[in-house]
């Protein structure tokens, strides 16, 4: 008896055009891509250090906050603006968006953050020969930016493009507590089980919100970044 | 729970079109202009009750005016719009004579519009005192700031909620406080953050404590966020950053007078480095 690979059935190739957008949105969102996303903890690192963040209850809190006052208001809806940017090959406005996601981060560190993992995936990416022939006009790179091309390259719909940032970054936050607080590999599993029932309303909100309106932020992440600027010691980059 | 994408609010969709008398609309025109060797009030327009005394002038010919609004405080439906433009080399420090207040209102909103124009090699100060936003206050602030390329700007926000000397809490209401710089057009600052009853508590907002701040300065260097760091050395609830040219400095206290202690002493040791003037405090901060 033939291994299944070997002897493919009809419907295969239907089958290919939405198994494959997912598989790509699966190795696109994994903390296995090579962009060093495992370095930065967003502000965490200080907030346990100043004992806001103690157990998975005030790490879910926290997480939870930022994902629904910040990433919903200000990643996901520019994401979508990023990737309709590329989609129509439109670099000056993926410029001007990546401009604004940058001018949205509150202190030095989540800036460059932003700069460094963009640039990392620009290079991964030109080196896997995707998406290399455009550049943004003004230079501005985002790791919003280049996940948007990334995403459309490869072909993932605009909506699954932002349930695996979202993913991908609720899965970083959730990794970065579990080794700082620190919590126990289920406990932080429990987190992500929690956690993830927020994000199809927050890609809802990131759809339907108004240009103008785009902009949120939380005061304790603010405030707890910039004093990781001036922590003594410390793992993380952010 | 999610802003609303809608721009009725973040509480309470709707509220926006539920007005069902105008509040008090204000609105103040400031214009700066350079004469010589000091900064002229050119033009001054308002309606509706906000205004601004005479200038003076504490002696380094920058151009001191206070921000007048005699109802002494905000309810639901008030609008107050401000708008300064300064010329080409013109100083100006606007600041008031007394804290703001915004009082609990049923569901609509008041609005705070402010819009500062600093023009090439010209300078502005914004610093009025603390807002305090009673239990029960639904307040919408956005500052728009536009910087020309050698503009120089120092500019704070401080808030306290609820009365806690008085055993008030905030347990209903919010502010959205929204900040907005641009350099040359491009933005270099973007800042939306809801503060509600459940931020003032949490361990990502307030962490309980009644009053926050935050308080903007540029053109800063690394030697300039070194002073602001030194300042707050151990202290907890304080923290400051320097993001690209712009110094952001943040933080959180129990107690107004601390904050407002607390941002005097950053803008003291500021304003030499960003504006090159002494840190001459205004008269009417001697309280």
């Amino acid at each position: 008896m033939g291994s299944c690979l070997l002897s493919p059935k009809p419907g295969l190739t239907i089958r290919m055009a939405t198994d494959l957008p997912l598989l790509r949105l699966l190795q696109l969102a994994s903390p296995g891509l090579p962009v060093g996303m495992y370095s930065y903890s967003q502000g965490l690192e200080k907030a346990v250090d100043d004992g806001l963040v103690i157990d998975a209850a005030s790490a879910g809190a926290w997480i939870g906050a930022v994902l629904q006052r910040s990433v919903a208001n200000v990643d996901l809806p520019v994401l979508a603006r990023l990737y309709a940017a590329w989609e129509r090959n439109d670099g000056r406005a993926a410029d001007d968006w990546s401009s604004l996601l940058l001018s949205c981060r509150e202190s030095a560190e989540l800036r460059a953050e932003d700069r460094q993992t963009g640039l990392a995936l620009q290079r991964l990416l030109a080196a896997l020969g995707i998406g290399e022939e455009i550049k943004p006009p003004g230079g501005t790179v985002t790791w919003a930016g280049l996940f948007a091309l990334a995403a459309l390259r490869l072909g993932v719909a605009q909506r699954e493009a932002l349930l695996g940032y979202a993913w991908s970054w609720l899965e970083n936050q959730v990794l970065c507590a579990v080794k700082l607080v620190p919590l126990g590999q289920v406990a932080g599993q429990q987190l992500l089980l929690n956690l993830a029932e927020e994000i199809p309303s927050a890609v809802d909100c990131a759809l339907r919100i108004e240009d103008e309106r785009i902009g949120g932020g939380v005061f304790g992440l603010a405030l707890a970044s910039s004093r990781h600027e001036m922590q003594y010691s410390r793992l993380f980059r952010s | 729970m999610l802003l609303d994408p809608d721009g009725a609010g973040p509480l309470h969709p709707g509220h926006a079109r539920q007005n069902q008398r105008p509040g008090w609309e204000a609105e103040l025109h400031l214009g700066f202009s350079r004469r010589q060797d000091k900064t002229v009030l050119v033009e001054r327009r308002h309606r509706g009750p906000l205004a601004v005394q005479r200038p003076f002038y504490p002696g380094d010919g920058v151009c001191h005016v206070y921000l007048l609004h005699p109802p002494g405080g905000m309810v639901a439906g008030d609008r107050l719009e401000i708008e300064a433009m300064l010329a080409e080399g013109s100083e100006a420090l606007l600041t008031t004579p007394a804290a703001g207040k915004c009082y609990r209102s049923e569901a609509r909103i008041a609005e705070q519009s402010v819009r500062l124009t600093v023009g090439n090699r010209a300078a502005l100060e914004w610093l009025p005192q603390e807002t305090i936003v009673y239990r029960g206050a639904r307040l919408r602030s956005e500052m728009r700031i536009e910087l020309d390329d050698a503009a120089r700007f120092i500019g704070w926000d401080m808030l306290v909620f609820g009365r806690p000397s008085a055993g008030e809490s905030f347990d209903d209401g919010f502010v959205e406080a929204g900040w907005r710089l641009f350099k040359a057009g491009r933005p270099i600052h973007t800042e939306r953050v809801l503060l509600d009853a459940e931020a003032v508590q949490a361990n990502w907002g307030l962490q309980g404590r009644s009053s926050c701040g935050t308080l903007f300065a540029t053109p800063a260097s690394r030697k300039t966020l070194d002073i602001v760091r030194e300042l707050i050395g151990e202290a907890p609830g304080r923290g400051v950053t320097l993001i690209d040219e712009v110094l952001v400095c943040r933080a959180v206290e129990a107690r107004a007078d601390r904050l407002r202690g607390f941002f005097q002493a950053v803008w003291a040791a500021l304003r030499p480095e960003v504006l090159q003037r002494a840190d001459v405090p205004p008269r009417i901060w001697a309280y």
